[in-house]
């Protein structure tokens, strides 16, 4: 489809026009918009969301009361579903919402309110707050699995050498929960990019396409504009560089292993 | 109190704050939906509703409409199908992976990784068009093949690793005893690996049950749609966004999630990691 003029509805006329879908894709102003706030989006919600998860993991894996509840509760947001969170969070950073009110009313940080899902950032902001918020219960299970399988005795074994706290985390846990680490990393890319519900549901891509990211832009293009071609095409882009990310990761780690 | 009970009072101090930071949407939520209905946004907006103002008239509204009904029974169909289906064919699938040798395994094992990286949302151009040339447009059974085949992957190579932890020995006694591969699948493995199936069916079944992009495009009738969808619908079609409404069939509508995740939880757990910590 990509490599051909596919419009929405015409069956018959979809001439073969080679690599110019790809051409207009990659000149268009707002894939280039979309692409890096998907880029960002990406670069902060996975960081956050692991070092978050595992700081939780540590924590529960640290005690011994409770460990349920706190798995349970911090898990909740993953199975909250994706439509009903993103409303929730509109609901909160909407201009008249709760936080503003909490701001400006109660701490009295700002004179007026902040018009959180009017610009650019503050709309990719509000839904990266949701991505990490949603995605810190998942890499806390999965961590918490990984510290299990790392045996008590080498800690004993640094602690009789003199190794503190901060060491032993370097030294052993990191090390020894790095297939985890990569697991993780390369979910949570796929998932980053593949972000489309919440901004659909918060920004829909307002004020002027400025918070599209590239799965938004794509569905505009095809379901509103009916560009079916070029979205086919954009569809591959994206493919293709997670594709090449996946196996950048991979190599990364594989590396690692070796040194 | 000693330097030890100094650490965990503050271990547990950080997960409670943070616990309560992470639930407080979701019980916002539910406070919102008991509130009523009137204003757009109320001034002073109040985390905690008033007793005396706590009402369940958004509730009676949704349990009043017949759509919501139709809605939710939609969803469950469409979710315990694709569950049933995907379980069935993956762990078929699996089976013959990981206990067969044949021409093409390795192919095949490696094209259903790929399909796991590329993420489902961008085939759905190509996707649409193939539901018009099906004519599933628009009816419940242009979601649930699609589903299924979505989650298959994933549940194949979960699966596939349960059926590996089977000893081969058990085939071959069958083979002796003059079972079938049909026995070995049915009276063997399926049961023997039965914990692995409830995990992915528990995700399975998340999957289904929110998913939003795709039932959105292919669905347009108010009738065959599915609860996110529905929800989804309260906007746009009136003046303004009755917020109370939306709250009242978003809490309804993770009721049976949170069920299956109640129910499942330890399933899910071992699901989720048993792939991540041996791979």
């Amino acid at each position: 489809m990509s490599f051909f003029q596919w419009d929405f509805g015409s069956v018959f006329h979809q001439p073969f026009i080679g690599i110019e879908n790809y051409r207009d894709v990659l000149a268009d102003e707002y894939f280039q918009i979309a692409f890096s706030n998907t880029l960002v989006y990406t670069l902060i919600t996975v960081p956050a969301q692991m070092v978050l998860g595992l700081l939780i993991a540590m924590l529960i894996h640290g005690i011994n009361r409770l460990k349920i509840t706190f798995r349970v509760a911090y898990y909740l947001p993953v199975i909250t579903s994706w439509v009903i969170a993103s409303l929730v969070f509109k609901y909160i950073f909407n201009t008249e919402g709760l936080l503003n009110y909490f701001l400006v009313n109660v701490l009295q940080l700002t004179g007026q309110n902040i018009r959180w899902l009017d610009s650019r950032w503050g709309g990719i902001s509000v839904a990266m707050l949701l991505g990490t918020w949603k995605g810190i219960g998942w890499n806390m299970v999965v961590f918490l699995a990984a510290l299990q399988t790392v045996p008590l005795s080498l800690y004993e074994a640094a602690a009789i050498d003199g190794a503190g706290r901060v060491r032993q985390f370097f030294t052993i846990t990191l090390p020894s929960i790095r297939g985890t680490i990569l697991f993780a990393l390369v979910m949570l890319t796929i998932g980053g990019f593949n972000v489309f519900t919440s901004i659909k549901m918060i920004t829909n891509g307002k004020p002027g396409h400025q918070t599209e990211t590239v799965l938004t832009w794509m569905y505009y293009k095809a379901f509103s504009a009916g560009k079916f071609g070029y979205s086919a095409a954009l569809s591959f882009i994206i493919a293709i560089v997670l594709a090449i990310l996946a196996s950048v990761q991979f190599r990364l780690m594989k590396n690692q292993e070796q040194s | 109190m000693s330097k030890k009970q100094m650490i965990s009072g503050s271990i547990y101090f950080l997960l409670i704050a943070g616990m309560t930071i992470v639930v407080l949407p979701m019980i916002y939520m539910i406070s919102v939906s008991l509130k009523p209905n009137g204003a757009l946004y109320e001034f002073p907006p109040r985390f905690f509703p008033k007793l005396s103002e706590i009402t369940l008239e958004n509730y009676q509204y949704i349990l009043s409409k017949v759509q919501f009904y139709q809605n939710f029974l939609n969803s469950i169909l469409v979710s315990t199908v694709t569950v049933a289906a995907a379980a069935f064919i993956a762990a078929a699938l699996a089976f013959c992976l990981a206990r067969f040798e044949f021409p093409g395994r390795r192919a095949l094992f490696t094209f259903i990784m790929l399909t796991m990286i590329i993420p489902g949302m961008t085939l759905i151009v190509p996707q649409y068009e193939l539901a018009v040339k099906l004519k599933v447009i628009n009816q419940l059974w242009g979601l649930i093949p699609f589903y299924t085949a979505w989650v298959i992957p994933y549940s194949t190579f979960m699966i596939k690793g349960f059926v590996e932890n089977v000893p081969k020995e058990l085939d071959e006694a069958i083979y002796m005893d003059g079972g079938s591969v049909f026995t070995i699948f049915f009276q063997v493995i399926l049961p023997l690996t039965k914990q692995g199936i409830a995990s992915v069916s528990i995700f399975n079944f998340l999957t289904a049950w929110e998913e939003f992009p795709w039932a959105n495009t292919v669905i347009n009738d108010d009738l065959k749609r599915t609860l996110p969808i529905a929800i989804s619908g309260f906007f746009g079609q009136h003046q303004f966004t009755q917020w109370g409404y939306v709250f009242a069939l978003s809490a309804f509508s993770l009721l049976p999630i949170l069920l299956v995740f109640l129910f499942g939880q330890r399933f899910f757990v071992e699901g989720l990691t048993s792939g991540s910590v041996k791979g």
